[in-house]
């Protein structure tokens, strides 16, 4: 197995006001190609900025990232949209779908991004495989919370990336709910290798993983 | 291969925001709508009077005087028409009194006598279709309508005027010359040059518009011919221009206007640009957090900012449109409000101008206004989805070259309308300053405001919801502050204007002014009239230079208010006037070493300002060809209303008694007794003419009062604006809105609490931006009053506790309405969306 991702050091520093928050330090971990990884923690532990730094989303206050062999650290905004748009995928706990788009066209939307002809074609195959072909033309307020979630994580697949990043992807959802999104991702990571990257304060989720690391006070520990 | 555009996505993103977009296209089509009705009107006024400028001014070359041609003057004439390379025609325009033949009535009339042949260009049209040339001729004269309906009498009566005894032939339905007659004193009469010595009025010093007009057998030779006949002329006295160059008072009212409705026009475009800018960066504003989750799957800042340029040249499209459309509507309104202004036969259309001028204007007033907000987008970070932090853009240096060069294609656009770039550069940075200021003093109460501890829950909330994030308070106040304080600068200049001249006429204030009164008819004229009666010298002359600098003639001519280059009436005395005083100077005038007065003038502060002129200042005067130089040794105020007699220059009798001279005399007659006394003095004096100030003061007040609609009208757009701000405010904070309201009727509140807040909230706004509007108004038209008119002033407070109550009405239902659907959201539909 090769290594899909890698950070050096990473350490984020936010300032509120005259405030300074370390919300990450001196963070590194290597993820290999088709693994399957939970960082777990407790709200607040800086979960979700560690995947907005590894998925180039937002930048270091220091350390390195390296992603499928290219350190993505001083890329800029523009040079990062070809990463996000085909490296990798995101899965949002609040969703994210975009509100005047219906869930066919959300999904279609990367791929679209790129000029792939077969986007529709994709996005339709994703809604049957997820279950939610009859809900092709809803609008995101017309869906249930468990629906959003299926439509957000076929948007992540449509371009086929070599690793997904979910955070807390069931943070907002109901256990019946919840259930049904990790088998959907379980299937995905086994079915066609990808590798996945989850935040999560879920144990029952994490007990799938491969690997697990803890984030506790900004820093990083292999729990397994 | 990439698609550039996404149609889909733009579409969605189109319909998604269609109320917001509703607002941003009312805002362009706000910014448009005045202008293009202010210049389309321009383009068919110019069309239709100014357009056939030969037959406006009735020549190709125009020779005015208001003095027989001087001898080298003639000369030339002659030798052009005897030389068969020019037709003349000379006119002479006066006012004089016309009588019935039996006596019983009388009316000031604006005489004009013609030579044969007039009108060399354009044409007189009379109601029975017969040529003009073929009525007017000895005895026999034609009329306006106004003639036959204020007199009583019908074509075919007799009509005196001066010695002679005339018979109507015709009624005169259009001139050419005079195709709007909306400031003339007296209705029209035309006569035939034969009769002019018959009629015995023009005597020595009589108020009469000597012209010269000739027509050209070869229409290339204009401007040569009249460079020669300029040469020929005495300066300062006889004026030769072309149909070209000539000057039309008319044109001159219509430009006035016109300037003034452009100014409100460019006033409407700003403030309805601040609405476009706050209302595209309240869609924007929702759209943020959806910005940075395109952004992050891939999408590029280059991707956003082509498709939201698109989707607001889409909007801006529609926006430009209803302008045009609705300008074009408006014109038509304006023509109706101007319809007594305006001649018969003016046409008015859309051309082809008005199509591409309302393009070019919405492109770069949308291009101005979206550029910041648009910027903005460029740099939405994918993080923001997890922070509820805006981005703020980054400014480089191309940003700061793009903003200097909008604004200075903005100030080139606006100089453009107003046609003027120092009045356009004073205007802009006036209103700039004053957009700054009110910004400054938003920023400052509200500050204050802030601070408060305000103990009553309900207006310490109302305090936090105008100080939310995203509401534009500021925006709502300064759009709303700006066109109310310039509706009240007009009703308070217009009051003042109102109070002085008209509604307070002064009990003894003249009702009745005697012009041209002879030095022979002196005494007989005060026997007639009785009382005492103090007949003022006049004597014309013009101003030839200051401190030896030449009177600039051309730009004097330009100035939109009195000017130096006009023949004054001069006068003479040694004592001041009851209603004046000395402002500069220990008296009126300067006694040499033997005590005798020195050469010298007194002048009224007004003159002493246009001409920038002081104590010491030596003045060259023509009088009536004799040149005279004199020192400025005091200048005077007046304390009176404008309706007693004044003089700008005043000499010592000494340097004037023998100069050629008629004499004027200013009485107060009642109302109902001036018909009989005007009747009387033009029997006995048939030259003088009387001019009913009573009346002439009521006919102004009236039109006063339209022109003021028409100017409230157009102030109405830019007060519209301030509204759409406040609609786009209210959906841009919406979310925000019904969170809170959510949660306080979780929390215990019903729904009027809830009104109670937003209430107050839009009390709040209604009450800043009125009373802001009051101060600038204030301010401004005491200013006007004071320095521009010269009137007293009063400050109408009623009028401003009105504009206070009904702006809050307007702000509060405009608030209230817009909260309609936020207060009527359930808690339990709107949590479940939210989770």
């Amino acid at each position: 197995m090769e290594t899909l991702l890698e950070t050096r050091d990473l350490s984020k520093l936010y300032s509120i006001g005259e405030r300074k928050i370390q919300v990450l330090q001196s963070v590194s971990l290597t993820v290999q190609e088709g693994e399957f990884v939970v960082i777990s923690g407790s709200s607040g532990s800086g979960k979700t900025t560690l995947l907005s730094l590894l998925s180039g989303l937002d930048r270091p206050s220091s350390g390195r990232i390296i992603l499928d062999g290219q350190d993505i650290t001083d890329l800029t905004e523009d040079q990062l949209a070809p990463v996000r748009n085909q490296l990798t995928g995101f899965v949002f706990q609040a969703f994210h779908l975009i509100p005047s788009l219906n869930s066919l066209e959300n999904i279609m939307f990367p791929a679209e991004l790129q000029g792939d002809q077969k986007a529709k074609e994709k996005a339709e195959q994703l809604l049957e495989r997820v279950g939610l072909s009859q809900r092709s033309n809803n609008f995101p307020e017309q869906l249930s919370g468990g629906e959003k979630q299926r439509v957000a994580i076929c948007r992540a697949l449509i371009n086929e990336p070599k690793i997904i990043f979910a955070d807390e992807p069931t943070g907002n959802l109901d256990s019946e709910n919840s259930d049904g999104i990790i088998e959907l991702l379980r299937g995905i990571h086994q079915a066609q290798n990808a590798t996945i990257v989850m935040a999560t304060h879920n144990k029952a989720i994490a007990e799938n993983a491969d690997r697990i690391f803890h984030l506790h006070d900004g820093r990083l520990s292999v729990e397994r | 291969m990439k698609r550039v555009i996404n149609g889909r996505f733009l579409l969605r993103e189109l319909l998604y925001s269609k109320k917001q977009a509703a607002i941003y296209i009312l805002c362009v089509s706000l910014s448009l709508v005045s202008l293009i009705a202010v210049n389309s009107f321009k383009r068919d006024i110019d069309r239709s009077i100014s357009g056939d400028a030969r037959a406006l001014h009735g020549g190709d070359i125009i020779l005015h005087s208001h003095y027989d041609l001087s001898q080298g003057l003639q000369r030339a004439v002659v030798g052009l028409t005897e030389g068969k390379k020019a037709t003349a025609v000379r006119t002479r325009a006066f006012y004089s009194v016309a009588r019935k033949s039996d006596e019983s009535g009388s009316l000031l009339c604006n005489i004009k006598v013609v030579e044969n042949g007039y009108p060399l260009y354009g044409r007189v049209d009379l109601a029975s279709g017969r040529e003009f040339s073929q009525v007017v001729g000895a005895g026999k004269i034609v009329v306006g309508q106004g003639v036959l309906d204020r007199l009583g009498i019908v074509v075919g009566d007799q009509l005196l005027i001066g010695k002679s005894l005339f018979e109507i032939a015709d009624v005169i339905l259009y001139e050419s010359a005079k195709p709007v007659r909306f400031f003339n004193i007296g209705p029209p009469v035309l006569v035939s040059y034969k009769d002019l010595a018959g009629m015995d009025l023009v005597k020595q010093g009589s108020r009469v518009a000597y012209e010269t007009l000739l027509k050209m057998a070869d229409a290339t030779t204009v401007d040569t011919v009249a460079a020669r006949l300029r040469e020929r002329g005495l300066v300062g006295q006889e004026r030769v221009e072309t149909f070209r160059d000539a000057g039309s008072g008319i044109k001159h009212f219509f430009d006035n206007l016109l300037f003034f409705l452009s100014l409100i026009s460019v006033c409407t475009l700003l403030l309805a640009g601040i609405g476009i800018e706050s209302s595209l960066s309240a869609i924007l504003r929702l759209k943020e957090k959806n910005f940075a989750i395109i952004r992050s799957f891939g999408a590029t800042g280059a991707y956003l900012l082509r498709h939201y340029l698109l989707f607001v040249l889409i909007l801006s499209a529609v926006g430009t449109a209803l302008g045009i459309a609705v300008g074009l509507l408006v014109k038509g309104y304006l023509s109706v409000l101007l319809s007594d202004f305006l001649p018969p036969d003016i046409v008015f259309r859309a051309s082809a101008a008005d199509l591409s001028e309302g393009v070019v204007v919405g492109l770069m007033v949308v291009l101005f206004f979206t550029f910041l907000p648009l910027w903005r987008i460029n740099n939405i970070k994918p993080a923001v989805i997890f922070r509820s932090e805006s981005s703020r853009a980054k400014k480089s240096f191309t940003y700061y070259l793009c903003i200097v060069l909008g604004f200075s294609g903005l100030c080139v656009l606006l100089i453009r309308y107003l046609g003027e770039v120092s009045t356009g550069f004073y205007f802009l940075g006036g209103i700039l300053l004053l957009l700054l200021l009110v910004t400054l003093m938003t920023r400052l109460i509200l500050y204050f405001l802030s601070k408060i501890k305000w103990r009553r829950p309900g207006a310490r909330l109302a305090m936090r919801s105008l100080l939310r994030p995203g509401n534009v308070t500021q925006s709502i106040v300064v759009t709303l502050a700006i066109p109310l304080a310039l509706l009240l600068i007009i009703y308070l200049v217009e009051n003042n204007l109102r109070g002085t001249y008209i509604d307070s006429f002064p009990a003894d204030a003249p009702t009745l002014f005697c012009l041209d009164i002879q030095k022979n008819q002196q005494e007989a004229f005060l026997g007639l009239v009785g009382g005492k009666v103090t007949l003022h010298p006049v004597i014309r002359a013009r101003l030839i230079s200051i401190n030896g600098k030449v009177v600039n003639r051309g730009r004097e001519l330009k100035k939109r208010r009195d000017n130096l280059a006009r023949e004054f009436n001069l006068t003479y005395r040694d004592a001041l006037l009851e209603d004046e005083i000395l402002v500069a100077g220990k008296r009126l005038f300067r006694k040499d070493e033997k005590g005798e007065p020195i050469i010298q003038v007194s002048l009224l502060d007004t003159v002493a300002e246009m001409g920038d002129m002081k104590l010491g200042d030596i003045l060259q005067f023509n009088i009536q060809g004799v040149e005279m130089e004199v020192e400025v040794t005091s200048i005077r105020s007046r304390t009176r209303s404008m309706l007693y007699p004044f003089f700008y220059f005043i000499f010592p009798e000494k340097y004037l008694r023998e100069a050629p001279q008629t004499y004027f005399a200013a009485l107060h007659v009642e109302s109902e007794e001036i018909p009989f006394l005007e009747n009387r003095i033009v029997q006995g004096f048939p030259n003088i003419s009387t001019i009913n100030i009573a009346e002439t003061a009521k006919e102004m007040g009236r039109m006063m009062q339209k022109l003021s609609k028409i100017v409230n009208f157009f102030a109405a757009f830019s007060i519209l604006a301030g509204g759409l701000i406040i609609v786009s405010s209210i959906l841009a904070t919406r979310f925000e809105r019904i969170k809170e309201a959510v949660y306080y009727k979780i929390l215990g509140a019903d729904s009027r609490f809830v009104l109670h807040i937003f209430f107050l909230e839009n009390l709040l706004l209604g009450l800043l931006s009125s009373v802001f509007a009051i101060v600038m108004a204030q301010a401004a038209a005491w200013s006007l009053c004071h320095f521009f008119l010269g009137i007293s002033y009063a400050p109408g407070w009623g009028a401003c506790l009105g504009l206070v109550g009904l702006t809050i009405i307007f702000v509060v239902i405009l608030g209230l309405l817009g909260s309609i659907p936020i207060i009527r959201k359930k808690p339990a539909q709107f949590l479940r969306q939210l989770n």
